[in-house]
């Protein structure tokens, strides 16, 4: 057992080298100023109090939060039904549906979200619905797979336990098949919320310039006007925003999953 | 009684496998009624097809008098409690057991007092309020039980629910459901393959086979006078020999014939003759019915269960000679060449390919150092088809050969015509090596000495189980031995409570009402 933990050495060293150390980077940044050097620097929360007095740096925040919000409730809202489709089919059929939906994954996202530039250039969509298209797309199977996955996991004999009780088939799926499929519900939000909320080349490449998100913002501040300090503090607000949303999931999931 | 179902020539298949082949079956208001039998026998689909959960091909299902094939499972006063619980691990255990209830919107204040009756019925007072995951298979069972008769249902369908409990607790549930069922009063259907769960439990067990019902009728009823050798070997553990019928009260098995009390077969049917191990009695030499040899004696707990063996088989013993290896070296090729003597049915010569007798000969070749094989590659056979010595040559493409003797000998069979069997077997050539490397010696010698036993009237093969021979494997030198080849005589199962000695004489009574005569088996 020893020696197979000492394989275990390299990746320690490369998870330092390169989460550990750019997270601390971020840190550090987001605490110091414009023009410090490593060894001058001077601890400061200015780069937070600019951010939360500018109401338009806080109307791009709740702008994210409402689009990735509102992208999840359409990825279950579509993604479940088909999930369950799928979930009723022969096995055969389960994994070529599978395979459907994981194709597309197969090519580079920003390659896809290119090609959705091109579909929606002539459309007189807003900004914003392109956006939601472009997310949707993006993030639905991450959805449709999460919730198959628990749909599929199921017992079946549940079923036929629940129509043996009384049931009629929408009560076996409401008061059964529903609550015990809340786990993958749970890991496909936090799989679609989470890389939806920090987006930054869909909103770049389908909304237009106009249309900013806060992924957006922290490129900005980092490629174009070269403000790292400020940039590093709104990926930090981000990342705590992250964290939070992670906990409050995780604890719905882990009382659901006691159960289980 | 009340009739409350009945089943009415169904048939169901699956694909072409036609599982249930025209059932027809009665059950009656609070009976515990079992379906016994193995996996397979179409059980669990009688069960699912009244539960709702299938449908039949044709034939009615009736309850309480009215046809239910078309009322849908969740419309029918029946409950199931499934193999493996399929309990909702979402839910505690109260809620659990209240499910049914709540789908029926009973009130809360009706659904606790029920719910905690049957909490308490199944002995989990206190539980109510546990996850389904912190319970035992044991618990679970129960709790899967109170979920379903809650519901006050009509009957309750049991699929093999003991079936995954270990030994100790499977028993003690066995109790616990019929103090349940004689509790609540209704009607339980319980699926096994376990003959001791429903000889324990039920008032009426129906005993299948391959879709078909092999017989109906209380456990005392299905033990003592089962209707064929099936259901005589799926219940209990019995002495089932042949025997004929010779006129009414007289049965004629193994050459002498005795008194019964079975009447009405035809004259001289050919039929099994039942004698329990209970029934039969250890008595010393002479003073029983049949005389033998104690062959073994198994402690079963409670009884002794002693083999007594009142005819030997038929038996055919064969030579074994076991020589030294014959390694023979060509110093030329730096070859080492080997081959040993054998046997051959002189109805086998003209169909022995030149890999037969490689096999047969165990002829190998390999270079001295390396142990590295050489392909033997031309085979001078110069057998004839008449009984006689002939040589057989090996020799590889350098050259390095070794001629064997190869004796072709016509089958010897023994016949025992008194109890119809045929035994035939060969003289054995062996190396030492090969006897020391042996690593099952009885099934190997059975191998080489293509020993064989039939029936003389059916061509039927019979098991050989018994290889004798006074030698020590590991041990052996070169030389001549016997080997004797036997096939499994009478012998007889017998509970005895008084410990017998082994290979002591004895003889077996039984008395007229001890012998259960049935008819032969007709094979659908």
């Amino acid at each position: 057992m020893k020696g197979f933990r000492r394989l275990a050495y390299p990746y320690a060293i490369w998870a330092v080298i390169f989460v550990v150390v750019p997270m601390l980077l971020v840190l550090i940044y987001a605490f110091t100023t414009r023009g410090n050097s490593v060894l001058t620097f001077r601890f400061t929360l200015a780069n937070f109090a600019r951010f939360f007095s500018d109401k338009i740096f806080i109307s791009v925040l709740l702008r994210s939060l409402k689009i990735a919000l509102v992208t999840t409730i359409i990825c279950i809202l579509l993604g479940y039904p088909v999930a369950y489709a799928i979930s009723r089919f022969s096995p055969n059929n389960q994994a070529l549906c599978v395979l459907l939906v994981t194709i597309p994954m197969w090519i580079n996202m920003l390659v896809r979200t290119y090609a959705w530039r091109g579909i929606l250039l002539e459309t007189d969509l807003s900004p914003e619905m392109k956006v939601y298209i472009g997310m949707v797309y993006n993030f639905l199977p991450f959805m449709i797979l999460e919730v198959y996955t628990s749909l599929s996991k199921m017992d079946p004999n549940l079923s036929v336990a629940a129509a043996d009780l009384g049931c009629n088939n929408r009560q076996v799926f409401t008061k059964v098949i529903l609550p015990l499929s809340i786990p993958g519900v749970l890991s496909g939000i936090t799989l679609v919320f989470l890389p939806a909320v920090s987006s930054f080349f869909i909103p770049k490449l389908l909304g237009g310039g106009s249309f900013v998100l806060i992924g957006n913002l922290i490129e900005n501040y980092f490629v174009t006007t070269g403000d790292w300090n400020f940039g590093a503090a709104i990926s930090l607000i981000m990342t705590i925003i992250i964290l939070i949303s992670m906990y409050f999931t995780r604890k719905f999931d882990y009382t659901e999953e006691e159960r289980a | 009684m009340k009739k409350l179902i009945e089943f009415r020539n169904i048939v169901k298949a699956f694909g072409s496998q036609v599982v249930l082949k025209g059932i027809n079956l009665d059950i009656y208001e609070n009976e515990f009624v079992t379906l016994l039998g193995p996996s397979g026998c179409g059980k669990t689909t009688l069960l699912r097809i009244l539960g709702g959960f299938l449908n039949q091909d044709s034939g009615e299902v009736i309850l309480d008098g009215k046809e239910i094939s078309n009322v849908p499972a969740y419309q029918r006063p029946i409950n199931t409690v499934f193999q493996r619980y399929a309990l909702f691990p979402h839910l505690d255990v109260f809620d659990n057991v209240a499910f049914g209830l709540r789908i029926k919107k009973m009130s809360e204040d009706l659904i606790k007092p029920k719910v905690e009756r049957m909490i308490s019925l199944v002995g989990l007072e206190g539980f109510e309020h546990r996850d389904i995951s912190m319970m035992s298979g044991g618990q679970q069972q129960r709790v899967a039980i109170a979920r379903a008769l809650v519901n006050e249902p009509d009957v309750l369908l049991l699929d093999e629910p003991l079936s995954a409990l270990d030994r100790k607790l499977r028993v003690e549930m066995q109790q616990e459901l019929k103090r349940i069922q004689q509790e609540v009063g209704i009607t339980f259907i319980f699926v096994t393959h376990d003959q001791e769960e429903a000889l324990t439990m039920s008032d009426k067990i129906v005993v299948m086979r391959d879709g078909v019902i092999q017989q109906i009728g209380t456990p005392l009823e299905i033990y003592n006078t089962p209707n064929n050798r099936y259901v005589a070997n799926f219940i209990g553990n019995s002495n089932i020999v042949d025997g004929m019928m010779k006129k009414d009260y007289l049965v004629k098995f193994d050459d002498r014939e005795y008194e019964c009390v079975d009447f009405g077969f035809k004259p001289n049917e050919l039929v099994d003759v039942i004698i329990r191990p209970e029934d039969i009695r250890i008595l010393p030499p002479n003073k029983g019915k049949l005389n033998g040899q104690v062959l073994s004696v198994l402690f079963k707990g409670v009884h002794y269960e002693t083999i007594v063996e009142t005819r030997r088989g038929a038996s055919k013993t064969v030579t074994l000679h076991v020589v030294e290896g014959r390694d023979t070296f060509n110093k030329e090729a730096n070859e080492m060449i080997n081959a040993t003597d054998f046997t051959v049915d002189i109805e086998d010569v003209k169909n022995l390919t030149n890999e037969d007798l490689i096999a047969r000969a165990n002829a190998q070749a390999w270079v001295p150092d390396s142990e590295q094989d050489i392909s033997i590659t031309t085979v001078e056979n110069g057998l004839k088809e008449e009984s006689g010595s002939y040589p057989v040559t090996f020799r590889t493409a350098k050259g390095t050969s070794i001629t064997v003797n190869v004796k072709v000998v016509k089958p010897i069979v023994s016949e025992d015509a008194k109890y119809q069997i045929g035994i035939q077997a060969f003289d054995v050539y062996k190396t030492v090596d090969e006897i020391r490397e042996s690593m099952a010696i009885s099934v190997d010698l059975k191998t080489w000495a293509d020993a064989y036993a039939w029936e003389l009237d059916t061509q039927e093969e019979v098991a050989i189980d018994d290889v004798r021979f006074d030698f020590e494997p590991n041990e052996i030198t070169a030389g001549d031995y016997p080997v004797t080849f036997l096939t499994e005589g009478r012998t007889w199962k017998v509970h005895t409570t008084e410990k017998q000695e082994e290979d002591t004489a004895v003889s077996i009574d039984f008395g007229p009402d001890d012998i259960h005569v049935m008819h032969k088996e007709v094979l659908s």
